[in-house]
């Protein structure tokens, strides 16, 4: 790895230094291992991240290409799209919004138009769940994200989304997600996360975090879908402040292994936290998800839902962590794990963990593993359904209640159309 | 039952934390000195005047406790207070083990008749086996389970006399490499039982082991063996207590269990440590086709208790089950939970443990289930409830579950919950006290539990619970 | 050939057999009520039909309008037109009933042809307003935290939208309180017709108040051991099955 620099233009000190602490923490913190606690169970990482590299400017006809597919959505607040961390394209928020000053900027507008915000803000949370040393890489190297700022009073009706695209054989991408809602604002994001090609091995090493103050409410969607030869990273982090309402909702299908860090501080009372999670895992991928849900304030409540398919020799690790602090009475807080193996050689780990230091909670967990019932799949079988469409609509409907959590009627169309394509391949 | 036949069981019963605080001057004719090196070993080995193979099973796990570093990275910090240097690895007074109570030395019969151990094996025991330090004070079992084939002896005695039917396993169920524990007491086991139980002879009544602490510093390093052969069945009860010390107590178990072909072994523990104790016991089970083993355990009591009873279940339908109550008061870190290794089709395993954290205290549930093959038609179940009495207890919960195979299910659920405080006031409006109140209350929380153990064990263990509640509130 | 045949048919489970040497031939237009105490075989043979692979059929066949069937996949066994309202009605998460019963009606259609949407919610929805079921539960999980006469219902819900050639009920009556049990035999009743055939298989000769008979059989120990009019089902409601067991225990009685 090189030598830190500046990536981007102007950077400010501050930035140096962070970046500087970052290559720092990429070379001295150790190389994780399956001994170390928060990597249980994980298979290593066979290939070294040193290999790979920011890329080059793609060319135009990939941006193009990149362009025509980020299409998630018809209506939308705001998009970026980056291509191997490079801005292809940026949309504007509209007049009224930035009247009401909402701020949408990529990382380099931030620089030049607005450093104090991202000096309070910017690359301030790490992870704690074990890829410490990969956010020091992050830190290093980022250069492609969006920084939303919504201020007081102020509520975003239509998403805002940011597509992270790679195109590049042993490309390695930062991308960067900032969310800052003030007090009584209201936003909704997607993150898309995605391959133009099927067959460049990339790496992705994401971070997001979001600040929820005081009344705040933020919904964050996040669409993995990366081809099966990128390792992804997706570091993300959440401080809720007092009666907050924060919703994060991932959806994980692509990669050959995700490893997926996602921790809430619960900071004030009154909030209200929910974390969804949807993994299809197929042929040999490895989906890593390591939750960390820390209540700081009474009064408070959590709930995890992380549900995953498991076709092929897939594996699957799930371990979450409720920690509730001492004096943080009257928390409910709640973790659930479901894991549906479609094929006996499928691997389903699960490790979910409390810490519970105060007496007057709320807490469970639960972590369940099988297969679809015999039962169940007669019974649709005795309706006249064929095998094939049994399976699709048993493993479709065990996702149901996540899907049921997304805002958009066409995001859950499309949602639906792009698992029911996956398991019309698989089930047959 | 009349309430008269409870009362006298209560007042029979052997492990109280007052009844337990007591012990008499040393007295020692073999004493291996302070510390622990190869010469320790030796002197432990030459005492009891052992095999050469032993000894060099003993050599062989001292240089892996050597080498294992503390499992810190993930069990409590507070390991690193033990001072290995300052223990007392072998005391004993040089006796055989006496086969009645009139020719145990005075002070060590007075100990268990102070726990009330004569008396039980009176009243409903089938064998008794009483450990003072390192080595069997007192050892006999029923004449007609002589007769029948059944053996019931201590560690030395059983490898010395009987090796064929014991060599075979010990040591393979957990091997001394399992652990830093597990080296060191495979390093400087003395006493224990070794039981042998005849195809199928199926016991009525429960074999018991009393394990006593005595001198201050001192290491105790039981280590059993069972062996129920094909349709055998036991009960074996352990009990265990010690003085309050000023410094403090290491006892370290091993404990193998080998459920061949429909045998059925279920093994008690009632722990009541003295909270000085570092209590650090490695336990697992073997079960054959069909077999069955159960682990029901109680752990009042010690500094830090750190034990995962475990079932390896390697035949066709065994099962394994582990019922667990920990008690967690100020200072006291109960560590505990259970393992359960599926390793071949149709076999069910259930994991209950019940937790209840006082003041300060702190409980923590740690299990494994493992279904790592391509199994058919296993099942687990694990249910952990802990309870939180105080507004500065604590309790964590760390499962480790790992699924594969067809038709398998898996089931984990955990809660955490504290006495409400309506519950309270409704007990106390019917002229309870409010620690009354509470400890029923507890009691209701573990009484499905309860009901596992043996009646004169459960009588006691809620009285027990009664009086670790006390102060808890007000 | 217009008929259910069940010929000389035997079954076990885990070599343990249940059905043995079972004959029963339901003619369309005829409703058949097969009645018998606990545990000789009722709901196995309910099952079999259905082509559950749980029972091991050691000899015998069933037809369903001259065609075999045994050996069939549960859904090739469906889609001749056997439907089979179960006992105890299966918890389907996250599949709604609109959905659920759609799947069903399009995998009868042949490939290429798609279920016409607005024509399939209105007979959906006239056939919910029959069994008073509430709309909304078009899109609740299919049984899922339903009542056992919400339960009941939906199976006699899907039984009318999918329009089979020969129904089997098993123990629909079990778990239904009065009102209940009218509403499921109005539905029964309005699809009685000379295409169809009935196999009502229950304990009780309750619901045969509401749902008339042609044949009553009385079923023990694997096998029908009488069969008479409707009003056999009374006969045996006023003497017990102890009466069932008394008569006909013995093998030498056919």
């Amino acid at each position: 790895m090189n030598n830190t620099q500046a990536i981007l233009k102007s950077e400010p000190k501050w930035l140096e230094e962070l970046r500087n602490q970052g290559t720092q923490d990429y070379k001295t913190l150790p190389v994780p291992t399956a001994k170390d606690e928060n990597w249980r169970f994980a298979s290593l990482f066979s290939t070294e991240a040193a290999e790979f590299k920011p890329s080059s400017e793609p060319s135009s006809q990939s941006k193009d290409l990149c362009l025509k597919q980020s299409q998630l959505l018809d209506q939308s607040s705001a998009e970026s799209i980056y291509l191997d961390d490079h801005l292809i394209k940026k949309t504007s928020l509209s007049d009224d919004l930035k009247a009401k000053g909402v701020l949408y900027l990529s990382i380099q507008e931030a620089i030049d138009e607005h450093p104090d915000l991202l000096k309070k803000y910017f690359l301030k949370q790490s992870t704690e769940l074990g890829s410490e040393k990969y956010f020091g890489l992050h830190a290093s190297h980022v250069k492609a994200g969006s920084i939303l700022y919504v201020p007081k009073g102020v509520e975003i009706e239509d998403s805002i989304i940011n597509y992270y695209w790679t195109d590049t054989e042993k490309g390695l991408i930062c991308p960067h997600t900032l969310i800052i809602a003030e007090a009584h604002s209201k936003i909704s994001t997607i993150d898309v996360f995605n391959s133009l090609s099927d067959s460049n091995q990339a790496m992705s090493i994401s971070v997001s975090n979001i600040y929820a103050h005081e009344t705040a409410h933020v919904f964050r969607k996040v669409i993995q879908n990366f081809n099966t030869k990128t390792v992804s990273f997706q570091l993300d982090t959440t401080i809720a402040e007092k009666d907050t309402s924060v919703k994060n909702l991932a959806l994980n299908l692509g990669s050959a292994k995700a490893r997926f860090e996602n921790q809430v501080k619960i900071n004030g009372s009154g909030a209200h936290v929910k974390m969804y999670s949807l993994t299809v895992a197929e042929d040999q991928q490895e989906f890593d998800q390591r939750t960390f849900q820390t209540h700081n304030a009474p009064n408070s409540v959590s709930d995890l839902l992380y549900k995953n398919a498991l076709f092929d020799t897939s594996r699957t690790i799930f371990s979450g962590l409720i920690q509730v602090a001492e004096g943080a009475q009257q928390t409910d807080a709640y973790q659930t794990n479901r894991n549906l193996l479609l094929d006996p050689r499928a691997d389903a780990n699960s490790l979910p963990g409390l810490e519970i230091l105060a007496n007057d909670v709320k807490c469970s967990h639960g972590a369940t593993t099988g297969n679809i019932d015999p039962e169940e799949l007669f019974y649709l079988l005795s309706r006249g359904i064929s095998h094939r469409v049994a399976m699709q609509l048993i493993v479709l409907g065990f996702f149901e209640e996540i899907i049921d959590e997304l805002d958009s009627e066409s995001l859950i169309n499309t949602i639906r159309t792009l698992l029911e394509t996956k398991f019309s391949a698989k089930l047959s | 039952m009349s309430d008269s036949t409870l009362n006298e069981q209560e007042e029979s019963i052997l492990v109280d934390n007052e009844k337990g605080n007591f012990s008499f001057p040393e007295d020692y004719q073999f004493d291996a000195g302070t510390g622990l090196s190869k010469e320790t070993i030796a002197y432990i080995s030459s005492v009891k005047n052992e095999a050469e193979w032993v000894k060099e099973f003993r050599l062989k796990a001292l240089e892996l406790f050597e080498k294992k570093p503390m499992p810190t990275h993930w069990a409590s910090s507070d390991l690193e207070n033990i001072v290995f240097d300052n223990i007392r690895y072998y005391l004993s007074k040089g006796q055989k083990p006496s086969r009645t109570w009139e020719e145990v030395p005075d002070d060590v019969k007075e100990t268990f008749e102070r726990l009330g151990i004569p008396e039980q094996e009176r009243k409903f025991l089938a064998g008794v086996e009483a450990q003072f330090d390192s080595e069997a004070a007192y050892s006999r079992m029923k004449e007609d389970l002589e007769k029948e084939g059944v053996i019931f002896v201590g560690s030395s005695e059983g490898l010395e006399k009987y090796p064929e039917i014991f060599k075979p396993y010990f040591g393979k169920v957990i091997p001394s490499a399992d652990n830093k524990f597990s080296a060191l007491n495979s390093a400087v086991f003395s006493g224990g039982s070794f039981i042998y139980v005849p195809k199928g002879v199926k016991l009525k009544q429960p074999l018991q082991a009393y394990f006593r602490i005595n001198a201050e510093n001192f290491g105790q390093f039981e280590r059993t063996l069972i062996i129920a052969d094909e349709g055998a069945e036991l009960t074996y009860m352990e009990g265990c207590t010690a003085p309050k010390f000023e410094t403090a107590t290491l006892h370290s178990a091993v404990v193998e269990l080998v459920a061949l072909k429909n045998a059925k072994i279920q093994y008690i523990t009632v722990q009541n440590w003295s909270n000085n104790v570092f209590n650090l016991v490695t336990k697992r089970a073997h079960a054959e086709e069909n077999a069955e083993v159960k682990w029901i355990d109680c752990n009042i009591g010690s500094r830090l208790t750190m034990k995962y009873p475990g079932v390896v279940l390697k035949g066709r339908k065994a099962r394994g089950e582990v019922l667990s109550i920990a008690l967690a008061n100020d200072g006291q870190h109960q560590d505990t939970g259970a393992k359960m290794v599926h390793l071949a089709d149709e076999t069910t395993s259930n994991i209950i443990s019940k937790s209840i954290s006082i003041g300060e205290g702190r409980s923590t549930y740690r299990g494994q289930v493992h279904m790592p093959k391509h199994l058919k038609s296993c099942k687990n179940n694990t249910e952990c409830d802990a309870l939180l009495i105080n507004s500065n207890s604590r309790t964590d919960t760390y499962p480790a579950i790992t699924t594969r195979g067809d038709a398998n299910t898996v089931q984990h659920e955990a809660s955490v919950s504290k006495v409400s405080a309506e519950q309270i006031f409704y007990m106390m409006q019917r002229g309870l006290s409010e620690g009354e109140a509470m400890s029923l209350a507890v009691n209701g929380f573990v009484n499905d539990l309860l009901k596992a153990f043996p009646m004169e064990y459960s009588v006691e263990l809620k009285r027990l619970i009664d009086m670790e509640m006390e102060g808890s509130v007000g | 050939m217009h008929s259910l045949e069940i010929k000389n048919l035997n079954v076990s489970i885990e070599d343990q057999p249940i059905l043995k040497d079972f004959n029963l031939t339901i003619p369309k237009g005829e409703v058949h009520a097969l009645m018998g105490p606990n545990g000789t075989g009722k709901s196995t043979l309910a099952k079999v039909i259905a082509g559950h692979e749980d029972y091991e059929v050691t000899s015998g066949s069933i037809e369903l309008d001259g065609q075999s069937i045994l050996g069939n996949e549960p859904d090739e066994i469906s889609q001749a037109g056997l439907f089979l309202a179960f006992q105890y009605p299966l918890e389907i998460p996250g599949v709604s009933i609109a959905n659920f019963i759609r799947a069903a009606k399009q995998s009868r259609l042949e490939e290429g042809n798609t279920l016409d949407a607005v024509a399939y919610y209105k007979e959906l929805y006239e056939k919910m307003d029959a069994l008073k079921i509430d709309r909304k539960f078009t899109s609740r999980s299919l049984n899922e935290g339903f009542s056992g006469g919400e339960k009941k219902r939906c199976e006699v819900l899907q039984m009318s939208m999918l329009e089979p050639k020969y129904c089997i009920m098993d123990e629909t009556d079990s778990g239904l309180d009065i009102d209940a049990l009218k509403i499921v035999s109005e539905g029964v009743n309005l699809m009685r017709g000379p295409d169809r055939g009935f196999l009502i298989i229950t304990h009780y000769q309750r619901l045969l108040d509401y749902i008339i008979p042609d044949v009553v059989h009385v079923m023990f120990d694997g096998r029908i051991v009488h069969s008479g009019n409707a009003q056999l089902a009374h006969e045996l409601e006023a003497k017990g099955y102890d009466w069932v067991k008394e008569t006909f225990a013995s093998p030498t009685v056919q």
